[in-house]
């Protein structure tokens, strides 16, 4: 099974689901649900809750996670009271999980972060910079945000492929620096000095990337 | 100069300004009302580079020399983008920072720290996270008494469970719930800054000592000792969560076993030093006044 961690309103999620014969959403509502178990130091066999179902660890191949945190909002079967500290609890909880499970992570967490933040600027720039990539800087200022450039280069990133018309150094660049991030799939953006600007794991990959994401995930990396 | 970000009414912070001062240090001090007066102009490529501005004084970033922080929580947007700039320049600059922003996210999630804890070779409690009613009662019986805490940052007043109640944990049903095994002993608290590190021992019947439900439990905050093997791995699991300044929650059972709880990067330090005299803030102002290699973890 491939699990699509997101929300019922995601509709990228749902496209991803509906694209990839084994995945299946895990929601902030799953999250709620009994037959959770994961265990530090202790015997439990862990298990998830998938679209409604308890999931054993080992029948989960691959996992694409594409939310950054549960919200309150969500938990709309919790009392209102209670929103708040179980959606802090929810995500520490997945969190947890992600950093446990024996399947293929697409973006595996770092630092304890989730989702987007495991790929924020501070982290993916210094990263960059220390592979000695061309990074765009990224100017701050307490007026706001700098213009984006308009003219663009995309490369979609799925594990050692790439995707997209960039020139080859330049998806080698991409590629490197996914590896050096820990992320399996991500969309790297360059600007027309070919500098890199950002990059995102938000966007719906493209049917061939999305393709080679359904067979990469397909494979448990870990035991 | 040093940055100090925080609340002047929290102890720790004013300890560290008092003492920063007191040494003659150049010291800049901000809070939220003074970071949402705050001018910046940063960009971040190969490092941070640029400046902040409060009150007409420019300050270049690399004249600031080390950072202490422990910010209050933000509100508005305007205070959030300024925020988040601070944050950055925080995480990327190349200088003493206790402690960088992402060092500090593993407390977040407790369970998550606590795997990395037992991977660094500190004996942990065994611990279940769980939705299922049947699986948190097997853990109980298993135990025979575990104590409940919450998973997230949100601090929760950690209770203890057994057999005869365990008929609560039905509960466990609507959100996941974190289960430990209840360790004997006694509480030691050991701040690890730098390469130094101080133990103080907690003696309270209370099964959270931070929360004693009465008098007659009976708290004693004293200075101690850990061997030097003991202190030697807290420096190196505080090294591996990149945290320059770190509490180390532990105890040492009767049989003269440590377990570990729980690694808080951005310590209340004061309530132990005001105890035991420990003097904690004036390693923590040598470690920002005479800088020590500072790992870069963003």
């Amino acid at each position: 099974m491939i699990v699509i961690i997101g929300s019922r309103h995601d509709s990228v999620a749902r496209s991803i689901v509906a694209a990839l014969p084994t995945a299946a959403l895990c929601s902030a509502e799953d999250l709620t649900r009994p037959g959770w178990v994961w265990s530090v130091d202790s015997f439990e066999p862990n298990r998830w809750v998938v679209d409604g179902n308890v999931v054993d660890d080992p029948h989960v191949t691959g996992v694409l996670v594409r939310r950054t945190y549960v919200y309150p909002e969500e938990l709309v079967g919790t009392h209102p009271d209670d929103r708040e500290y179980l959606a802090a609890e929810s995500t520490a909880f997945l969190i947890f999980v992600l950093s446990r499970t024996g399947a293929r992570v697409v973006n595996p967490v770092c630092d304890g972060a989730l989702g987007e933040d495991v790929i924020r600027p501070e982290r993916w720039i210094a990263t960059a910079a220390d592979l000695g990539l061309d990074v765009a800087p990224l100017r701050l200022t307490a007026t706001g945000a700098t213009p984006v450039p308009t003219m663009t280069t995309t490369v979609e990133v799925v594990g050692d492929e790439t995707f997209g018309d960039a020139p080859p150094h330049v998806r080698a660049a991409a590629t490197q620096l996914a590896g050096a991030l820990g992320v399996v799939y991500a969309v790297f953006v360059f600007d027309r000095t070919q500098h890199l600007i950002t990059l995102s794991a938000k966007q719906l990959p493209s049917d061939a990337a999305l393709a080679a994401l359904g067979s990469l995930l397909s494979i448990r990396s870990r035991t | 100069m040093i940055v100090v970000w925080g609340a002047l009414n929290d102890p720790p912070v004013s300890n560290v300004l008092d003492t920063l001062r007191t040494r003659g240090a150049d010291v800049l001090h901000l809070d939220r009302e003074r970071v949402a007066a705050l001018d910046f102009d940063v960009t971040l490529a190969r490092g941070a580079t640029g400046w902040i501005a409060l009150d007409g004084q420019r300050i270049p970033l690399d004249t600031i020399s080390a950072m202490y922080l422990r910010p209050e929580a933000q509100r508005d947007n305007r205070v959030s983008s300024t925020t988040a700039c601070l944050l950055a320049i925080a995480s990327t600059l190349d200088t003493v920072v206790v402690n960088r922003p992402a060092a500090g996210r593993s407390n977040l999630t407790k369970p998550f720290q606590l795997a990395a804890i037992s991977n660094a070779g500190l004996r942990v409690p065994p611990t279940l996270v769980t939705t299922d009613p049947a699986a948190a009662r097997q853990f109980v019986v298993r135990h025979g008494r575990v104590v409940y805490k919450s998973i997230s940052g949100i601090r929760s007043i950690v209770a203890a469970l057994d057999a005869t109640n365990a008929d609560r944990l039905s509960g466990v049903s609507t959100g996941p719930v974190q289960l430990q095994r209840w360790i004997e002993g006694i509480d030691v608290r050991v701040h690890v800054i730098g390469k130094q590190w101080f133990a103080t021992a907690i003696e309270c019947t209370a099964t959270d000592y931070r929360y004693p439900k009465n008098a007659d439990d009976m708290m004693a905050i004293l200075a101690t000792e850990i061997d030097g093997e003991l202190g030697d791995r807290l420096v190196r699991l505080a090294a591996s969560m990149g945290l320059l300044v770190a509490g180390i929650d532990l105890r040492l059972t009767p049989n003269d076993e440590w377990f570990c709880f729980e690694v808080n990067p951005s310590p209340g330090f004061t309530f132990y030093e005001d105890a035991t005299g420990q003097p904690m803030a004036a390693a923590i102002c040598d470690l920002l006044m005479n800088g020590g290699a500072s790992e870069r973890r963003t």
